[in-house]
């Protein structure tokens, strides 16, 4: 199996486990909480040490263990991920390409307000 | 003053606010939405190294008659730090402005270009981790989000997005059209060819004309990506996916939204005539000459 596409499928199920619980959990109890993937104790750290590259996960230092929880909730990081497609920004029109083209400035922040 | 230099600083002046803003009100390009876009290029680049050329040709005018002889011999002057008697100040100004004005149009690229792909890539992140691959169609992913919004992010490692709240208002034909819409603008890299625009347009936001060439290129690549999506679905189908999104969108709410997306509707059910092979050849050919124009004055001049 490739590598990359299967990292990518971890990260999401780590993340899955995170957003399943409020409390912040520790890279063994995400082994056990994908107990059926046999996954090594090393493979955990490198997944969540990519999440939290990536801004998704923070980490902080109890005791003798690290503690990882997600920045954001699901439902938060769906709401940027539209804010980003709605803000059609001129600054930021390279960034995306929507199916409705642009929006003017100064209606942009009423958009806004209707998506929060 | 040196004709050739002043000659070069009008016409990049000329084409940076007059031409760009006249261009940006004409009709024809909605007739010929690749040939306007190949023109708009044509015009941003003539306009940069036109300015660029006559800061260079006035500069270098005491080491030679042309340029090509003069830059030889103004790199032996650096290496042997002598100076011709004719080098004024203005000569030293205008290649400092030259220097500064090279400098000001490359990093704002590399800055628009560095935060574009930033960007890119901490949503492409977030995607990976949010949307569901959707099996009916490959390479698109599902949001699970009411609001209808469909889009695509450009780049190397491009994505398909679509919304469950387009999935939701749009019949499979109609969801078909707006993917159609979107991979032609993933396909022809529309990306790039408004990126450089967005770049100029934060070089010189004071300069009208650059703002007025953002938003028509902007408005360009929509029409090409809807003639390229209705050559593969039916006219009605486009619309109707339009209107659906639209009045589902919040962006609905907006008024000159509105008005920009009735005149989308209207030429997609109405397209205009297509420009006579002859005057599309021409605008190609014109757009060739405009970024000779500067070459060939700093190669001769």
């Amino acid at each position: 199996m490739e590598i990359v596409p299967r990292l990518g499928e971890l990260e999401r199920a780590v993340m899955e486990t995170l957003w399943s619980t409020d409390a912040p959990v520790t890279a063994r109890d995400v082994q056990e909480a994908l107990a059926g993937r046999q996954l090594a104790t090393t493979t955990v750290l490198t997944v969540l040490g990519r999440l939290e590259r990536k801004g998704l996960v923070t980490r902080e230092r109890s005791g003798r263990a690290h503690h990882y929880r997600s920045v954001a909730s699901r439902e938060d990081h769906v709401a940027t991920l539209m804010r980003d497609a709605l803000d059609a920004a001129p600054d930021r029109s390279a960034a995306l390409a929507r199916f409705l083209g642009s929006i003017p400035a100064d209606e942009r922040a009423a958009l806004r307000d209707l998506l929060d | 003053m040196d004709a050739t230099a002043l000659a070069l600083l009008l016409w990049g002046a000329l084409l940076a606010e007059p031409v760009s803003r006249r261009l940006a009100v004409s009709v024809w390009p909605t007739r010929d939405p690749v040939g306007g876009l190949l023109l708009w290029q044509a015009i941003g680049l003539a306009g940069g190294l036109a300015l660029l050329g006559s800061g260079v040709i006035y500069g270098l005018r005491p080491f030679g008659p042309t340029t090509p002889a003069a830059v030889p011999n103004a790199l032996a002057a650096v290496a042997g730090g002598r100076w011709p008697e004719e080098m004024g100040l203005g000569h030293v100004l205008a290649l400092v402005a030259a220097l500064l004005f090279a400098l000001r149009l490359i990093g704002v690229l590399v800055a628009v270009t560095v935060r574009t792909l930033r960007t890119r890539r901490r949503h492409r992140d977030l995607l990976d981790l949010l949307a569901t691959p959707w099996p009916a169609v490959p390479g698109a992913h599902v949001l699970d989000h009411p609001v209808p919004v469909a889009y695509c992010l450009p780049g190397l490692r491009s994505r398909l997005v679509l919304s469950a709240g387009v999935l939701d208002a749009l019949e499979p034909a109609a969801v078909a059209a707006v993917l159609a819409h979107e991979r032609a603008h993933l396909r022809e890299r529309h990306d790039l060819v408004v990126l450089p625009f967005v770049a100029w347009g934060a070089t010189a936001p004071f300069v009208q004309g650059m703002v007025c060439a953002q938003l028509a290129v902007a408005a360009l690549v929509e029409m090409r990506a809807d003639d390229v999506a209705t050559a593969c679905t039916t006219r009605t189908q486009l619309t109707g996916a339009l209107r659906s999104m639209g009045a589902a969108a919040p962006a609905a709410a907006v008024t000159s939204f509105s008005v920009a997306l009735e005149h989308r509707l209207d030429r997609i059910l109405a397209p205009p005539a297509p420009l006579p092979a002859v005057v599309r050849g021409c605008v190609r050919l014109g757009a060739a000459a405009l970024v000779a124009v500067p070459v060939l004055a700093v190669l001769l001049g």
